[in-house]
């Protein structure tokens, strides 16, 4: 494999003074247009890419990387800071991000992201410069009855985030499933729960639902009961990353990394899934699990780690296939193909020096990212130590700049405020809003993965098992019936090998999927139903 | 949940440039009322009915910036409403009744989008202007399908439609849906026994054929044509009159199937304006069109020209709706 | 989270709300896909009525058990945070003004433009929060609302309503 040296060349022309300056300047303007409101790093991207025509290509494409991840990073600094996502995938960074930042640990809820996306990048584009070929060949095979095995197991991790009512967080998953609900049923063409209502044929942004429940309920929560007497001002503390945080921060960068990547190479795999699993992986991996939903740190870094990992993912159909499958990959596509790079099978061996440059760049850019950010963490945390009356009145001021950028319209701005109104509801119940948030965003995925498999099968059910799917689907039986099946069995028999090592099998098999852990869940939530056969 | 269609977004980043130059400043305004025919037209405002950086939001700001710089107009205000397959703009547009400088920018979306979406505001409310641009379907099957010819798809479609799924990207109603429809209907398949895969925009369908998930896909040629050109995919035929340059696949009516159909966009005014007010929207693209500005536009973007103006664009406008709202109706869709 | 405090007292009834809520949605839901057309595209078992059949029936459901919930004398926990005393009931008199301040946006963005209402917005907003400072915060509603929309537009080229103040930005 040449693969290394090819990488060495790519770097020697790629590193010298002058492109490191693009570089940083491409990340700088990325952090910067990606934290604005409704400007997602696909918008970013597309709105920077002009400003690199004029260079020469290699200083392009570097620029252009730093860009990419800066406009990526800017995304995830506003769901920590405000709590106002301005893209799906940074919808789950936001979680545990935000509760970080209001209890002062902003800074350091910034630098496990910054890291964290720094080696998840790094590493996933070295998977993609070894890999992509081979993995682009098995990601096509990844078929709709696939996919819905796979949701089929995220939704059984869904009950390890409903709370601590249950009966209250699957109220919220049904709430977030309804809205989910809304708009045409893309294998029909019929509208649902749109109501004649033109705005909402095409369903609701899970953007907005995401600023809804997360930032407008709230502003509005908090402003019900505002503290009155002076409020001490959110500490910003030690601006640096404890020997605490790196140690519970390192396992999710890279548990993140091999959960995001395989969803991104694979098309349509996208990042909100992942991200998702991330997180309730890291909640039931962690020593800490009580700070869930308090800001762990974990929370942050896992999630973050496989936004990234993903998004190079996402790369590998790109140039391999000509395949991109999400809105940024479109984006990318463009520019590269401005490049004079025609992403195809053929592009690794035709235009070595270009693929190499590029992925040269995409290390370059990520380093930049790294270098300019973390010192800035603490710097950005600091905009939270505004009064609260501004605080609130500017998280309010811009989620409402962002759901009007977005779509240029005022029915946004109602939608959003019912949602909000539905997260103050939610907030004053006891509803946990992440079930919710959950429900929006896997429900309409789910539908549609198995409708889509029902249509190709012609509506036969067998269309939904493939070798794949059997397996995951063997997977979900044994979760649930495992912890029967431990009762039924004599105390000091135990263990059964053939069944353990089938499920260590399946587990070894599937542990790039990260579906495993979150699955376990199930079994270990149920304690008191284990203890009669003790 | 709902992505923008990724079509869309790969002219984003093209758009990018012009959006960067499109707007500026807010000084110019005024009324377009008795424009002289001559003198530059002032205080346009042209409707996009979906999102910034999409097919139609390109064409739109391409448009403008020719006029404008061509000094056929000035100060042209393109803005977006998008929703519901742009049925939500076409609403917005027959509401401004007699408003003389509204434009809006549509397409054969749109044709069907007032159908599957069972929209109050029509088309034929409005006042056509001109069709602008236009570009092949292409029907496509992976490198390694027993299928090599058109012919030998429609024997296995007639067959047994069912197990015959073909996919496009755009949802029922929608320009890959309808051509995949009234190619049924003209081989002699019910469109009802059509197993329609929609995807959601042109890299998932694209992994659908890869993949082998169905059998055929009709989507725009633009969206295979380096695929077709690698050997990944195979174009079985294009839905234009004549080939498409560097596509190296027959029409449709070369083998022997009477379907031209194109997906195509243009421009329409607000209803109810005078005739002398629709008039000088018609001179307006016309000039547009005959400027070497728009020539070199179509060049960059590899737009196909499909100029065709005033009533006849009306006449083509309603002949597409009665085609679209015949096999619409047939799927219970219009 | 904060322990369940004294101060939000006699919400069992208003809890049965949040059950008949959750109820009406439900109904609301498997009435809606009972109206559905039957397609004539769609193949197998799971028509476009399906998931919302079940959601709604979901919702139903979990209206029902925590009805029987609350009657049991269960009750939801109001969410803490480090800004929020739970000790007196809502103020609904901020709630409102804040309230009022969003929707005069939505309402005024358009005739106004957004330097305009985004600067009512945010004014209000802090209004509401309890800034006793209008001048200022006039003049940060102002530098928030007109520098954001020069960013926009003449940055990023993304149109934001000017509204009023056509020809003098």
């Amino acid at each position: 494999m040449g693969a290394f040296s090819e990488l060495a060349n790519g770097f020697a022309t790629a590193l010298t003074p002058e492109n490191l300056m693009f570089a940083l300047l491409g990340v700088l303007l990325g952090t910067a247009i990606g934290v604005l409101p409704g400007i997602g790093p696909a918008m970013a991207v597309a709105l920077l890419l002009p400003l690199t025509r004029s260079l020469d290509a290699t200083t392009a494409l570097i620029m252009f990387a730093g860009i990419y991840y800066g406009g990526m990073y800017g995304g995830s600094t506003t769901s920590i800071l405000l709590n106002t996502p301005g893209e799906s995938a940074s919808v789950v960074t936001a979680l545990e991000g935000n509760k970080m930042a209001r209890s002062g640990r902003a800074a350091q809820a910034l630098a496990t992201a910054a890291i964290g996306s720094f080696i998840a990048g790094t590493i996933a584009t070295l998977l993609l410069a070894l890999l992509a070929p081979t993995v682009a060949d098995l990601a096509v095979g990844v078929g709709q009855a696939d996919y819905f095995a796979v949701m089929v197991l995220a939704f059984i991790a869904v009950t390890s985030v409903l709370g601590s009512s249950r009966v209250r967080g699957l109220a919220a998953l049904g709430l977030g499933l309804t809205i989910g609900l809304v708009g045409i049923d893309r294998s029909s063409g019929q509208q649902r729960l749109t109501f004649g209502v033109p705005e909402l044929a095409d369903g609701i942004d899970v953007v907005v639902v995401a600023v809804g429940l997360f930032a407008v309920g709230e502003a509005l929560w908090i402003a019900a009961h505002l503290r009155r007497r002076p409020v001490e001002v959110i500490p910003v503390g030690n601006p640096r990353m404890s020997r605490e945080d790196w140690r519970r921060s390192w396992k999710p960068w890279l548990r993140g990394t091999a959960i995001g990547f395989p969803f991104g190479a694979v098309p349509a795999g996208g990042a909100e899934i992942p991200t998702f699993l991330s997180y309730v992986t890291e909640k039931r991996l962690s020593k800490h699990p009580e700070e869930f939903g308090h800001g762990a740190i974990e929370g942050v870094a896992g999630p973050e780690a496989t936004n990234n990992a993903s998004a190079a993912g996402g790369l590998v159909p790109l140039l391999t296939l000509g395949i991109p499958v999400t809105a940024t990959a479109a984006v990318l596509l463009a520019a590269i193909t401005s490049f004079g790079i025609e992403p195809g099978p053929q592009l690794f061996d035709n235009e070595p020096e270009l693929v190499w440059g590029l992925i040269a760049s995409l290390f370059i850019g990520n380093t930049a990212l790294l270098l300019l950010n973390l010192p800035l963490a603490p710097v950005w945390a600091r905009l939270l130590r505004i009064p609260r009356s501004y605080l609130y009145a500017g998280i309010l001021f811009f989620a409402s700049l962002g759901a009007y950028a977005a779509n240029a319209s005022p029915f946004d701005l109602f939608l959003l405020l019912v949602i909000g109104a539905l997260g103050f509801m939610m907030r004053r119940y006891g509803l946990p809003v992440l079930p919710a948030i959950i429900g929006a965003i896997l429900g309409p995925f789910a539908e549609e993965r198995l409708r889509t498999a029902l249509q190709i099968s012609n509506g036969e059910l067998s269309g939904l098992i493939t070798p794949f799917s059997a397996v995951v689907y063997t997977v979900v039986l044994l979760v649930l019936l495992w912890p029967l099946v431990r009762r039924l069995l004599p105390r000091r028999g135990l263990h059964v090998p053939v069944l353990d090592d089938a499920v260590h099998e399946i587990e070894e098999a599937h542990h790039h999927h990260g579906t495993t852990d979150a699955v376990s869940v199930e079994t270990r939530s149920r304690p008191e139903e284990d203890r009669p056969g003790r | 949940m709902r992505t923008a269609p990724l079509r869309s977004l790969t002219a984003g980043a093209l758009a990018a440039g012009l959006l960067l130059t499109g707007c500026g400043t807010t000084a110019e305004g005024g009324s377009a009322a008795g424009g002289a025919a001559d003198g530059p037209v002032s205080g346009l405002r042209l409707l996009v009915p979906n999102s910034p950086g999409s097919g139609y939001d390109t064409t739109a700001r391409a448009a403008a910036q020719v006029m404008e710089d061509e000094e056929l107009a000035q100060g042209i205000e393109v803005f977006n409403l998008e929703g519901a397959g742009g049925t939500v703009g076409l609403q917005r547009l027959v509401n401004e009744e007699a408003n003389a400088d509204m434009l809006m920018q549509m397409g054969l979306g749109v044709v069907g989008a007032q159908y599957s979406n069972r929209s109050e505001a029509t088309l034929d409310q409005t006042t056509p202007v001109a069709r602008l641009i236009e570009e092949a379907e292409a029907i496509v099957v992976p490198a390694d399908s027993p299928y090599q010819t058109l012919d030998q798809l429609v024997q296995a479609w007639s067959a047994d439609p069912g197990t015959v799924p073909v996919g496009g990207a755009s949802n029922p109603g929608g320009p890959d849906h309808l051509t995949a429809m009234l190619l049924a209907q003209e081989v002699g398949v019910d469109p009802t026994a059509v197993n329609y895969i929609a995807y959601d925009g042109g890299g998932e369908l694209l992994a659908g054929i890869l993949g082998g998930q169905i059998a055929a896909g009709a989507t725009g040629v633009g969206e295979v044509a380096e695929q077709a050109s690698a050997g990944e995919v195979r174009i079985l035929g294009v839905t234009t009159e004549e080939r498409v340059e560097g596509v190296d696949a027959p029409t449709l009516t070369e083998q022997g199937v009477d379907l031209v159909f194109t997906n195509w966009r243009g421009i329409v005014a607000a209803p109810g304006i005078s005739a002398e007010e629709a008039q000088r929207h018609v001179d307006l693209v016309t000039e547009m069109h005959a400027s070497e500005a728009w020539q070199q536009v179509l060049e960059e973007q590899g737009w196909t020209d499909a100029f065709l103006a005033g009533d006849e664009f009306g006449a083509f406008i309603d002949e597409e709706s009665q085609r679209v709202q015949g096999v619409l109706g047939e799927l219970g869709l219009a | 989270m904060s322990s369940p405090s004294t101060g939000l007292r006699g919400r069992g009834r208003s809890e049965f709300g949040v059950a008949l809520f959750l109820g009406g949605l439900g109904v609301l839901v498997i009435v809606q896909a009972a109206l559905l057309e039957e397609s004539l595209i769609v193949r197998g078992p799971v028509g476009p009525r399906t998931v919302p059949l079940l959601v709604g029936g979901l919702l139903v459901v979990v209206a029902a058990v925590l009805a029987v919930d609350v009657l049991r004398g269960g009750r939801g926990e109001p969410e803490g945070g480090e800004d929020v005393d739970l000790t007196s009931g809502s103020d609904w008199r901020t709630i409102a003004l804040l309230a009022a301040a969003f929707v005069a946006n939505a309402l005024l963005i358009e005739p106004l433009g957004w330097p305009v209402s985004g600067a009512i917005l945010f004014w209000g907003s802090a209004f509401a929060l309890g800034s006793r400072h209008p001048v200022r915060d006039l003049a940060i509603a102002v530098v928030l609302s007109v520098g954001s929309w020069y960013l926009f537009v003449l940055g990023l080229g993304i149109a934001l309503p000017v509204g009023v103040l056509q020809g003098i930005l």
